[in-house]
């Protein structure tokens, strides 16, 4: 039985380490429906993790942190928002700029508040919460059901966010958008607004995911958290076809990826332990190339994905 | 200045307004910190010209920020994003301590080492330029990954196959004394690397980008891809060719680190050079000459607020913010230059 144990370990890791990327991919499905290339998800989930990191410290309630983490990340979206819907800005550089100024501000603002050496931590994290009766199955209860609040909301958010792409007026609309704005507006489509709605949506899920990193995953906070989760998420949503479900089953490959290094880790000895641990880190960044290389060759997103739109 | 022309003037004006928004938006955080910003810049800017030692130290610092700007100000020329400078020159570093470091003491380590670095970051961007051209997957994410993949095999080079034998640290050996390029004036590091970027790079940046087709070629790209194909031009070879040619300046830019001020390769060579590029490319207007007075300032900026935030007591990272907040108005730049010539607070 000692192998069902080690296996179940190894799923229940894939999961957990799948939730802050199903989150943010299922954010950008959303905007990327509407035709926005938000690249700047890098740097909203860094804010969403210092501002739960800062929310949590200081009132004590991890509860807190995420609610700052999720307000942090809806601004730290509508920034963007506001560079590309606005005063109509290319997307992709906006995105970077949003990234460069996160990773800045964050940095500074953590110096400010904590000297150089010193290490500040949350007492306690998020902790697994097993759902009664469904984490008793054998095996799929608890893989699936004895996980944290994040994993939930992400399960849950997988089937409301496909019914709202799919199965709703405003759904239609952001992909009708998605598709050719300047048509829908001609039909009477505000694309601003829509597209609006869209980023909020995203800054939520994404702030979410990134204040997952500092309340649930590590107890502290460094600017190099995030580690591209960002770029892996929109690379996930390519992969995905930009298909909600698509970007679950991406989020827990990728999930599995990263749950694996650490799995085949634990089980090395001998000299040789520490080198390949130390190489396998290369992992989740290689099999993302190697993912979109394989399945990211000529598909078609929303056909103005990226473009820049203004009503002029 | 009647040779400039009035686009010329438009984008300095507009880089300055950014660079003059970046400042006040940094006074108000000094303010709310309880610190004088007068007195701030002040530091700042003893910390960067006060004696021939800051002088110099801020040209050294300018070096490496210019060689991978300059090669960004190619590849942004066409609208090609690549933000993966950094692992570029982490592998051109790599490569051309592997090169000088099993070349040992020979006449020509120095220049083969040098190609090693430039290889390195040719290697390293060829993988999503080819990407990018042959399957139109989005260089932005598979530069920025690539990073990532750089950064940790470098770890992993000078932690086992690549590790010093005389180090605690994961570093690797010495460079052999040929491999070293000399400094000029003892004994501040005023090194050849300083000449060889501002009388030899830059220049060479300038004639490819003004003077030639390929020049032209990338202008016309970066501005309308479908029109440039039709006039004939092949847009794949250039996105190509700009993308390997920007990594190739960001390889060389990390092995004349080495090479002029580290000695040694080790996994913390750049403090983010290939991300400020990013920035310094951007407020130049991908202009060699703008590039080259922008990595000046930014280089300032670096090395004048480690020496304000020693004097005032202010936390490190003020560097970092205000790229995050100048980069914000160089983008925002254009619309605020409307904003005010309607008002006409600006004629041009």
């Amino acid at each position: 039985m000692i192998e069902l144990a080690l296996f179940i370990s190894l799923f229940s890791a894939t999961i957990y380490n799948a939730a802050p990327l199903i989150l943010a991919s299922l954010g950008e499905t959303v905007v990327e429906r509407g035709g926005i290339l938000n690249l700047g998800i890098e740097g909203a989930m860094l804010m969403g993790a210092f501002s739960g990191f800062m929310g949590a410290y200081l009132t004590g309630s991890l509860y807190i942190g995420l609610i700052c983490s999720i307000i942090v990340g809806i601004s730290t979206v509508l920034v963007f928002g506001f560079l590309v819907l606005k005063i109509n800005l290319d997307q992709v550089v906006s995105g970077l700029a949003i990234n460069l100024l996160a990773s800045g501000l964050c940095l500074y603002l953590f110096r400010l508040v904590f000297s150089e050496g010193q290490l500040p931590y949350l007492p306690s994290l998020i902790t697994p919460y097993a759902i009664p009766l469904l984490s008793q199955i054998p095996f799929f209860g608890p893989v699936f059901f004895n996980q944290t609040i994040f994993v939930y909301i992400g399960f849950i958010a997988v089937p409301m966010i496909y019914l709202l792409i799919f199965k709703t007026s405003f759904g239609l609309r952001l992909r009708s958008i998605g598709e050719d704005p300047v048509i829908s507006s001609y039909l009477g489509i505000d694309v601003t607004k829509n597209r609006l709605i869209s980023l909020i949506i995203e800054g939520a899920l994404v702030g979410m995911a990134g204040g997952l990193l500092t309340i649930s995953l590590f107890n502290t906070f460094d600017t190099r958290i995030v580690a591209a989760r960002g770029f892996i998420a929109v690379s996930i949503v390519i992969l995905g076809r930009w298909n909600p479900i698509g970007a679950f089953a991406g989020s827990i490959l990728f999930g599995f990826t990263d749950a694996l290094s650490l799995w085949v880790s634990a089980f090395l000895t001998g000299p040789a332990a520490l080198s390949i641990s130390q190489l396998l880190s290369i992992l989740p960044y290689a099999m993302t190339i190697l993912a979109l290389l394989i399945g990211g060759r000529s598909v078609r997103g929303p056909a103005s994905l990226g473009s820049p739109y203004s009503k002029e | 200045m009647p040779s400039l022309q009035k686009s010329t003037i438009r984008s300095i004006y507009k880089s300055l307004i950014s660079v003059a928004l970046a400042l006040g938006v940094t006074s108000i955080l000094f303010l709310a910190t309880g610190a004088n910003p007068i007195l701030a810049y002040y530091y700042i800017f003893y910390g960067a010209f006060g004696n021939l030692n800051a002088i110099v130290e801020t040209l050294v610092r300018m070096t490496p920020i210019l060689i991978v700007s300059l090669g960004l100000a190619i590849a942004f020329k066409c609208k090609v994003w690549n933000i993966g400078a950094e692992g570029q020159l982490y592998m051109g570093a790599m490569f051309g301590t592997i090169a000088a470091v099993s070349l040992g003491n020979t006449p020509f380590t120095l220049i083969i080492s040098i190609f090693a670095g430039l290889f390195g970051g040719i290697v390293w961007a060829f993988i999503p330029a080819i990407m990018k051209t042959k399957l139109g997957i989005n260089e932005v994410i598979t530069t920025f990954l690539m990073n990532y993949v750089a950064v940790y095999f470098v770890q992993w080079l000078l932690s086992y196959p690549f590790r010093s034998t005389d180090s605690l640290f994961p570093e690797s050996s010495k460079l052999p004394d040929a491999a070293i390029l000399p400094t000029l004036l003892q004994p501040t590091r005023l090194h050849l690397g300083i000449l060889i970027a501002v009388f030899i790079v830059l220049p060479l940046v300038y004639l490819l980008m003004t003077k030639t087709t390929f020049g032209y070629k990338l202008k016309a790209v970066g501005e309308n891809p479908e029109a440039s194909k039709y006039g004939g031009i092949n847009v794949s070879r250039t996105i190509l060719l700009a993308l390997v040619l920007s990594g190739a300046l960001a390889g060389l830019a990390g092995f004349m680190e080495v090479s002029a001020i580290q000695f040694r390769m080790r996994n913390s060579l750049s403090p983010g050079y290939g991300y400020t590029g990013i920035v310094v490319a951007l407020l130049g207007v991908n202009n060699p000459i703008g590039v080259a007075v922008s990595s000046l300032f930014i280089a300032a900026i670096f090395n004048g607020s480690s020496t304000m935030s020693r004097a005032m007591n202010q936390p490190q990272g003020i560097v970092d913010f205000m790229q995050g907040i100048l980069i914000i108005f160089v983008l925002a730049s254009e619309y605020i230059m409307r904003f005010l010539e309607k008002k006409g607070v600006v004629k041009i």
